[in-house]
């Protein structure tokens, strides 16, 4: 009888025992994760480990003995920490900046603003995260997935809606992976075949004295013009210059390598853990959902009309689909511009300035994180 | 509360010109720094240059081609020659040019000028060139 009973006890604490049905949805969806970034190659890097994290996540558990990520002291909870505080965000940064290089940029400036205007679809999903009801703070970090930054979408939403941390960075991530699918189409109905095959001029040579100097000039500009956003943009710059200076190449490879892939991995699996069934699957979720593919569809609308603009005023035309690529999903979207250019002229080579605009967009939407930031400051 | 009411009630139309406003701007003169940042350098880096003395035109012309053209064009044709059998006969500089690019040729423009100078290259009108000999 008590072998019985023990069973019985035991039995009531497994997994089969204390399914519902959100966690069943939720693992399919791990489950799919995993599947497009091993069999589909999506993202990988982002999409593995969340995948896997989701599995985890909802794998259900007897609540109360510190296993869980939203339970203190356990070591989900530990990890989490670095999510929920800004920290790793921060680090992927100071990797992604050691890994960027500015040279077409300096060497096409005016890209710049193809960058800023893709950020265009974070204030019109501002406008309609708020006019669906979400409260101001709820509403800016669900604007932010337009910037197709993971890790800024993050870090916002840490700052503002640390419960809303779950759906949108599984939202912020899944458009990232997404783009092959969401960015051709809107590119393609945007622009014409002749916008399309437009040749952009040959890059020139940028001096080591223009790389070294324009992350020092990058940090003091855009950091008084958005203090909010130092946490984001200090380690960035910094790791660019580590990198251009040239002193420091032991510590650049570091963090271009082992800290910012660190960094990625609890970073996805601990996201990917915060998902669990109960708290993630709710109406707000599907909400926020809709409005990321929104703001990423308006962001990538933006930047190839703003293009579209700027070839009225220009002499030497720009092609608008790099519009495409001021978001900062990098390299995706660079890449998804130089696959639609060569699609029309197979000799036309726009990944160097698709990579520049992408390199603006980074910048552009740390900037807007820490005006939306700011905005909340009160 | 809803719709254009809820935008207005958090100030969200104040929030979506100002930011938009504030981050297109500040990309906007920082591209402006940078677009001029070389120019700055270059402007910089000439200050400190020693006084050029200047060399009759006619002088420059014998020494560039002397000084900066290999001495055998034997050795260059050598290293070009492959490259131009991956073109066809008749060819654009610009393409081979991209060919050197391509392998890493030191000074391709230097020496594609000198195979030109040195009669090498054939120039057949219309931008097009062949190899002779």
């Amino acid at each position: 009888m008590e072998l019985l009973e023990l069973f019985l006890q035991f039995f009531s604490n497994t997994g089969f025992f204390l399914a519902d049905y959100r966690n069943i949805i939720m693992l399919v969806i791990g489950i799919v994760f995993v599947y497009l970034a091993i069999a589909k190659e999506y993202e990988p890097l982002l999409l593995l480990p969340i995948g896997f994290g989701v599995i985890v996540g909802n794998i259900p558990f007897f609540k109360g003995f510190g296993i869980g990520i939203y339970e203190a002291n356990s070591v989900l909870h530990y990890l989490y920490f670095g999510v929920t505080s800004g920290v790793y965000p921060s680090i992927v940064f100071l990797g992604l900046g050691a890994m960027t290089d500015f040279s077409f940029l300096l060497s096409n400036p005016k890209l710049m603003l193809l960058g800023a205007a893709a950020q265009m679809g974070i204030f019109f999903t501002l406008l309609s995260a708020l006019a669906l009801g979400f409260a101001p703070n709820e509403a800016s970090s669900i604007a932010i997935i337009g910037g197709a930054d993971g890790p800024t979408s993050i870090f916002l939403t840490a700052k503002l809606a640390p419960e809303l941390i779950g759906p949108i960075a599984i939202a912020a991530y899944s458009y990232m992976a997404l783009i092959p699918i969401i960015q051709p189409p809107i590119m393609k109905l945007l622009t014409t075949h002749k916008e399309r095959v437009i040749r952009m001029p040959d890059l020139r040579e940028v001096s080591k004295k223009e790389r070294l100097i324009f992350p020092v000039v990058g940090i003091i500009l855009c950091c008084f013009l958005a203090p909010a956003s130092i946490p984001l943009l200090g380690p960035f710059f910094f790791g660019n210059l580590m990198k251009e200076s040239g002193v420091v190449e032991r510590l650049a490879q570091t963090a271009r390598t082992a800290v910012i892939d660190t960094a990625t991995i609890f970073l996805g699996f601990t996201v990917g853990a915060s998902t669990q069934g109960d708290v993630f699957l709710n109406p707000k979720s599907i909400g926020i959902f809709i409005l990321g593919a929104v703001a990423f569809s308006i962001a990538t609308a933006s930047g190839v009309i703003f293009a579209k603009i700027m070839n009225l005023f220009l002499k030497q035309k720009i092609n608008p689909l790099l519009g495409a690529s001021g978001v900062s999903a990098v390299p995706g979207s660079a890449r998804e511009v130089h696959m639609m250019g060569l699609k029309s002229d197979p000799t036309n080579y726009l990944l160097m300035h698709a990579m520049a605009c992408n390199s603006s967009g980074v910048i552009g939407s740390a900037i807007c994180a820490g005006i939306l930031w700011s905005f909340s400051m009160k | 509360m809803t719709g254009f009411e809820a935008i207005t009630h958090h100030n969200g139309w104040a929030m979506a010109v100002v930011g938009a406003t504030i981050v297109i701007s500040g990309l906007a003169i920082l591209s402006l720094i940078i677009s001029q940042l070389h120019k700055v350098i270059g402007l910089l880096e000439k200050k400190n240059k020693a006084p050029v003395v200047e060399i009759p035109e006619e002088n420059l012309k014998e020494s560039a081609s002397a000084e900066n053209c290999p001495a055998n064009i034997e050795v260059t044709l050598e290293l070009y020659r492959p490259l131009i059998e991956e073109l066809d006969e008749q060819f654009q500089l610009a393409d081979l040019y991209a060919l050197a690019k391509k392998y890493h040729l030191h000074h391709p423009h230097l020496s594609i000028r000198c195979l030109r100078d040195s009669g090498t290259l054939e120039s057949l009108g219309d931008g097009f060139f062949r190899l002779v000999g």
